[in-house]
């Protein structure tokens, strides 16, 4: 089974999608698979980030101690 | 009986009822005839309007620099010594008042600033793809509170741990030295974030003291320190290799801006449509272009035709007839027999004579 991508490898790869468009391999003729490609990417990366929450712990530990 | 010390005893006694009464007291006052012996042992007595109290502190423990005239509160205890002479004991030293803290200030940047622990090139950028952080701050302080509410708004995934200490007070660098200490060596993060929020310039002294400030300094994970309001400057500020304002700039530093993030995305793809949309009309252009050299080929050849037909036309013998004109065909010589074709005759003619025109 293929590696759950992180999302800042989601972004990258969006990116890389989206340059793709100003770049001189640009062609119509791939451009509405890409495009397809980018929105879907979109939407998960949205998803993502609605869903993504921080962890945050105090340390169990008195630091007025020596 | 009524007890009988040898003075060795009462000393002891009276240093056990000292340490029993005040095992750790603060003395707040002037510092005056400061003076180090040996290189060792700093002296100085420490008063006020009316009294003076002398004080000792070995020189390794001194990590505030003093001059006759500051203010400065005291942790430590009363000692009686052997011979006789009352002294307090120093165990941590803070400057107090604006002006006393400018003046430690400045005499202690300007040593830490020559031994280069300022210097640009020991500054450590920001990890990449932050995930782990450790934040030193006091979890009850508001800054604290601010600066988790800014990163939860912008961003998500972070592994934060928070070592709860002091920041402000006598203790402060203590704690937050052990904190430093703690994310070191027994901690996988990638920052060390120091945060505390605004307070009085008392308040924030305790970010200037020197083992502290060393202590960032050789940190082996990169330090940033949100201390303070806006035009604060603390020495650990300026020895962390990162610094944020405030602890709601650190966190708006430390994480990127997912609702900017999602607009950035939306605008890209916006982009990427208006491209193919582009392309398409480029293509047409072109196409349109094709066609319309076509036609504008196939007119030329048809004005040639059209042309050529005219001049046909124009050539047609029957035209000349119709305009009176006669064809003559034969030989054209005295005594031959030649024909004379009009637009409804042809006659029969014979030549008498030839000459040339001219």
């Amino acid at each position: 089974m293929a590696e759950k991508k992180t999302i800042s490898q989601k972004i990258a790869e969006l990116d890389e999608l989206t340059n793709w468009f100003y770049s001189e391999d640009f062609s119509l003729d791939k451009s509405t698979e890409k495009y397809q490609k980018a929105t879907n990417l979109a939407k998960e990366i949205e998803e993502d980030l609605k869903n993504l929450k921080n962890e945050i712990t105090v340390i169990d530990k008195d630091f007025a101690k020596e | 009986m009524e007890p009988r010390f040898t003075v060795s005893e009462f000393i002891d006694v009276v240093n056990q009822t000292l340490d029993y009464a005040y095992a750790s007291t603060l003395v707040e006052g002037e510092v005056s005839e400061l003076k180090t012996s040996q290189g060792k042992w700093v002296f100085f007595s420490l008063k006020d309007e009316t009294s003076s109290l002398p004080c000792f502190i070995p020189l390794f423990k001194l990590k505030v620099p003093l001059e006759d005239g500051m203010k400065v509160v005291l942790r430590g205890h009363p000692k009686l010594t052997a011979w006789g002479k009352f002294s307090f004991t120093i165990e941590q030293i803070m400057p107090v008042g604006e002006g006393s803290i400018k003046k430690a200030f400045e005499m202690l940047k300007k040593k830490l600033e020559k031994e280069g622990l300022f210097s640009p090139e020991r500054k450590r950028p920001l990890p990449e793809n932050l995930v782990n952080i450790g934040v030193i701050s006091s979890t009850g302080a508001a800054g604290y509170a601010d600066f988790c509410k800014i990163v939860n708004a912008r961003w998500g995934g972070l592994k934060i741990q928070t070592a709860h200490t002091q920041v402000q007070g006598l203790d402060a660098p203590a704690q937050i030295i052990r904190a430093l200490r703690y994310f070191n060596e027994k901690s996988e993060v990638q920052l060390i974030v120091i945060i505390r929020g605004g307070g009085s310039k008392d308040d924030l002294a305790c970010f200037n003291d020197e083992g502290l400030v060393r202590e960032i300094a050789s940190s082996k994970i990169p330090v940033m320190t949100g201390i303070g309001h806006e035009v604060d400057e603390s020495l650990a500020d300026l020895a962390a290799d990162l610094h944020g304002s405030t602890p709601s700039n650190v966190a708006e530093l430390i994480t990127p801006d997912k609702e900017a993030l999602v607009a950035r995305i939306a605008q890209n793809i916006k982009g990427a449509r208006s491209k193919i949309a582009q392309a398409i009309i480029t293509a047409y252009e072109s196409l349109k272009n094709v066609r319309e050299n076509m036609a504008s080929r196939i007119n030329t050849e048809i004005e040639k035709i059209r042309s050529n037909l005219k001049l046909i036309e124009r050539l047609n013998p029957e035209l000349v007839l119709k305009q009176g004109y006669s064809i003559v065909s034969g030989k054209l010589a005295p005594g031959s027999i030649v024909e004379i074709t009009t637009i409804e005759n042809i006659a029969t003619a014979e030549i008498k004579a030839v000459k040339e025109r001219k």
